[in-house]
């Protein structure tokens, strides 16, 4: 039977990590992530895991790293100036191809900012923190139930694409209080790294695959290559080959690319004759779908779009919205991170708004249908 | 780079390519060890070729990578191959790694092997070599490990690679961290300089966590079994307003899990206010309903329980029409119309000697007013959230506000 339990949204994230069978955890704690450590800290040794906190946030990444590719499922938990931290070993990760999650408990930046205070300001540094081109998956849970679903998936997208994937929560979600249904073990789908079947002198474990990866064996196990955060070769091996380079960038953004279908999320809500559209992710849904809630109780036509994957950006879906809404509004708590990508998506074809503020103060249901109702007197 | 000993190494990575080979030959059957190094040449493939793992990582970092990998891989033994990295970018890893007692192996190069110094360098002292106007004084890693009480400390020479790769394979059967340094200045002490018997992190870890996997509960805390909700409306707003020590956060994580669990309810509890949250007050919103809740908060409250003058006068105009107002006469100066009076910080301290209780007597009036959660989940819901010790008198205190607010009704 599944369960119905109770708890918040970092608890849900340390309970879908585990779930999802991550079994090594190395971080350093910040506000308003602090809990997801605590209880994997109880958590992973109950399942055999292991949990180590670190010097710092540097340190904790590349310690996921080393983990993943030592054949563990691996997860760090951090705030905006960890995740700053964290950028540097993000991008070996993306480079060499290691799975592991890195979950960011938004608060609002920059620096050390409001520590407690709920902001969705890192949309764009969990798209571009890491320097150079590279692909990456970033998921926005907007419930305690979507922690628990979101952190699986993390955790399946990461062993599946051979990618890190960053979970980018915020303080709202995070110390919300809510039911959420726990699934059979059974029932939660897992994905596992594939494992080589080639002998070892014959397994290249950077096989530049269209919209696919190499199988990864554990390291040190028998198969035996290079690792590096330079440009490498199917092999491993440092390339400057120019040829080479660009089959490997072919494979690089096509892993992605090409499985749009698998990786990217959304929910409609009210949305077959919405005249006014909101676009909205993370905890700012929640008020999103409570003023649709309200607007429709008033007769106006107001529908949504849940973001649930935010990297890769659901393209196809915000130019489609284009066609069938007059407006789109777009609440987030920063100063338009998402609502540039709407706009470049909406070229023009409908009116685009913002709904922002990064004070550490909610956008609530009614400043939202506040500024839907007032559509109505702008020309 | 030639030896006097009459070997010579075309480059680093050779010379490491060497060494781990030596290694692996005194060890017979031992796993073969993995390197980790991010010296910046590139390591050419015909070199290795398919014959070591090897991890060429960010500099500095690769200690904090190695340590995630000897988490994975208690058994291969981990060779790290640094230069002036492990004394730059690498130094707080190094240290942590040290303190921590992590097996893994450092093989610090000192400048002069990297070709980046002279010979002249004396004792154990590194050099950091920059641009002009790097003004660092010397490093002493060596000093520093054995201050830090690494499990092994080392020095060899590329001279004596026999001697460097059983030193090596004495540090691999070290539990712990082991900091060999690596030099050509070949009139310094060689060898084991220190050893300090520790147990190894890892290891200590699995050991001590070994018997929690004896109590292991893998199914999440706070389950319930499911029950179905008695009622067909969609969402109820409740929001409790006192001063701190009144208990209010107790009582909203008591009735979310009453109305979520108990009732089968869906239900939340606001966990995050911003500046919502003013002049002293402390503040709960919990929201439950036959529907899964959209916005967490109780802007409009159904029932509002109002615990202070300020309280009122924030958020007494709120209330949704058709709701309840529920305040304690003896807090507020002037009883809004309409408005309910308990005494709930009366019977609270009447109780337990303090407000403490408040926020649950609060959860009183909930039972009795909202028609959604019954006093009966709410004392289920009591004995979880509420330590034994404490139970009855919050056990009464709920009671106690059930009927004040009855009585009022």
């Amino acid at each position: 039977m599944p369960t119905p339990a109770f708890m918040h949204g970092n608890q849900a994230v340390a309970e879908g990590a585990i779930a999802a069978g991550c079994r090594f955890y190395a971080g350093y704690p910040i506000t308003p992530s602090s809990e997801i450590a605590e209880i994997l800290s109880e958590r992973l040794p109950q399942v055999g895991g292991v949990f180590i906190q670190m010097e710092d946030e540097i340190a904790s990444m590349a310690a996921i790293v080393g983990a993943s590719l030592g054949g563990l499922k691996t997860a760090t938990a951090t705030s905006g100036p960890g995740f700053s931290l964290m950028q540097e070993n993000l991008g070996f990760a993306v480079i060499s191809e290691i799975p592991c999650v890195v979950i960011n408990v938004q608060r609002v930046g920059p620096s050390t900012g409001l520590p407690t205070r709920a902001a969705q300001g890192d949309v764009m540094q969990a798209r571009w923190g890491t320097h150079g081109d590279h692909p990456i998956i970033v998921l926005s849970p907007s419930s305690v139930q979507e922690c628990f679903d979101l952190t699986v998936r993390a955790f399946n997208l990461a062993e599946r694409f051979r990618t890190p994937v960053v979970l980018l929560s915020d303080a709202i979600v995070s110390a919300l209080r809510e039911k959420l249904v726990i699934p059979d073990a059974a029932d939660i789908a897992i994905f596992n790294r594939t494992q080589p079947t080639v002998a070892p002198d014959d397994y290249k474990p950077y096989e530049f695959l269209h919209g696919d990866v190499a199988p990864l064996p554990r390291f040190g196990d028998g198969y035996r290559f290079h690792v590096t955060g330079l440009v490498h070769t199917e092999l491993g091996y440092p390339t400057e080959d120019a040829e080479i380079i660009s089959r490997w960038w072919e494979h690089m953004s096509s892993k992605i690319e090409d499985n749009l279908d698998v990786i990217l999320d959304w929910e409609e809500i009210e949305l077959d004759d919405a005249e006014v559209a909101l676009v909205a992710y993370g905890g700012t849904a929640r008020s999103a779908m409570h003023a649709v809630s309200l607007a429709r109780e008033q007769g106006i036509k107001l529908g949504m779009i849940k973001i649930r994957t935010l990297w890769p950006f659901p393209e196809q879906v915000i130019r489609n919205l284009a066609g069938r809404v007059g407006t789109i509004i777009v609440p987030e708590l920063n100063f338009g991170q998402i609502r540039l990508e709407v706009e470049r998506l909406v070229a023009g074809r409908a009116a685009v708004r913002g709904i922002n503020r990064a004070d550490g103060i909610q956008i609530s249901p009614e400043h939202i249908l506040d500024v839907v109702r007032g559509l109505e007197r702008v020309p | 780079m030639t030896l006097s000993a009459g070997l010579s190494y075309a480059s680093t990575w050779q010379a490491i390519m060497d060494i781990v080979a030596r290694v692996t030959a005194l060890r017979g059957d031992a796993p073969q060890p993995v390197v980790l190094s991010s010296l910046p040449e590139l390591p050419p493939q015909e070199l290795g070729g398919r014959t070591i793992s090897v991890v060429q990582g960010p500099p500095g970092r690769n200690i904090s990578l190695a340590i995630g990998l000897k988490a994975a891989l208690p058994d291969v033994p981990l060779l790290l191959v640094m230069n002036a990295d492990g004394i730059t970018l690498g130094t707080n890893h190094l240290i942590h790694a040290a303190r921590r007692n992590i097996g893994i192996t450092v093989l610090l190069l000192r400048s002069d092997v990297t070709q980046q110094a002279d010979q002249h360098l004396d004792r154990m002292r590194w050099e950091v070599l920059g641009f002009q106007s790097a003004l660092e004084t010397t490093a002493t890693p060596l000093e520093w490990a054995m201050a830090l009480q690494a499990a092994l400390v080392g020095r060899g020479t590329l001279e004596e690679p026999d001697d460097l790769a059983g030193l090596i394979s004495q540090a691999f059967d070290t539990p712990g961290f082991s900091l060999i340094g690596v030099t050509y200045a070949s009139h310094l002490e060689m060898g084991v300089l220190s050893r300090t018997d520790y147990p190894e992190f890892f290891d200590s870890y699995r050991r001590w966590s070994a018997s929690f996997r004896d109590l292991s509960d893998t199914a999440p805390k706070g389950m319930g079994t499911t029950v179905t909700p008695k009622t067909d409306i969609r969402r109820y707003e409740v929001r409790i307003v006192g001063l701190g020590g009144h208990g209010v956060k107790v009582a909203g994580t008591v009735l979310s899990e009453a109305a979520g669990i108990g009732e089968g309810l869906w239900a939340t509890q606001r966990g995050e206010y911003g500046s919502a949250t003013r002049g002293g007050l402390s503040m709960v919103d919990v929201v439950f309903g036959c529907e899964r809740v959209s916005y967490p908060g109780a802007d409009q409250p159904d029932l509002l329980v109002a615990l202070s003058q300020n309280a009122i006068k924030l958020y007494g105009h709120t209330v949704k029409r058709g709701g309840y107002l529920v305040a304690d006469p003896d807090q507020v100066d002037v009883l809004p119309e309409g408005a309910l009076p308990v005494p709930i910080v009366r019977i609270a301290r009447e109780i337990t000697d303090s407000p403490i209780t408040a926020g649950v007597v609060s959860l009183g009036c909930v039972a009795a007013l909202s028609g959604m959660v019954s006093l009966e989940a709410i004392k289920e819901a009591v004995v979880k959230k509420v330590p034994v010790k404490v139970r009855e008198k919050n056990i009464a205190a709920l009671e106690a506000g059930y009927q004040a607010s009855r009585q009022v009704i």
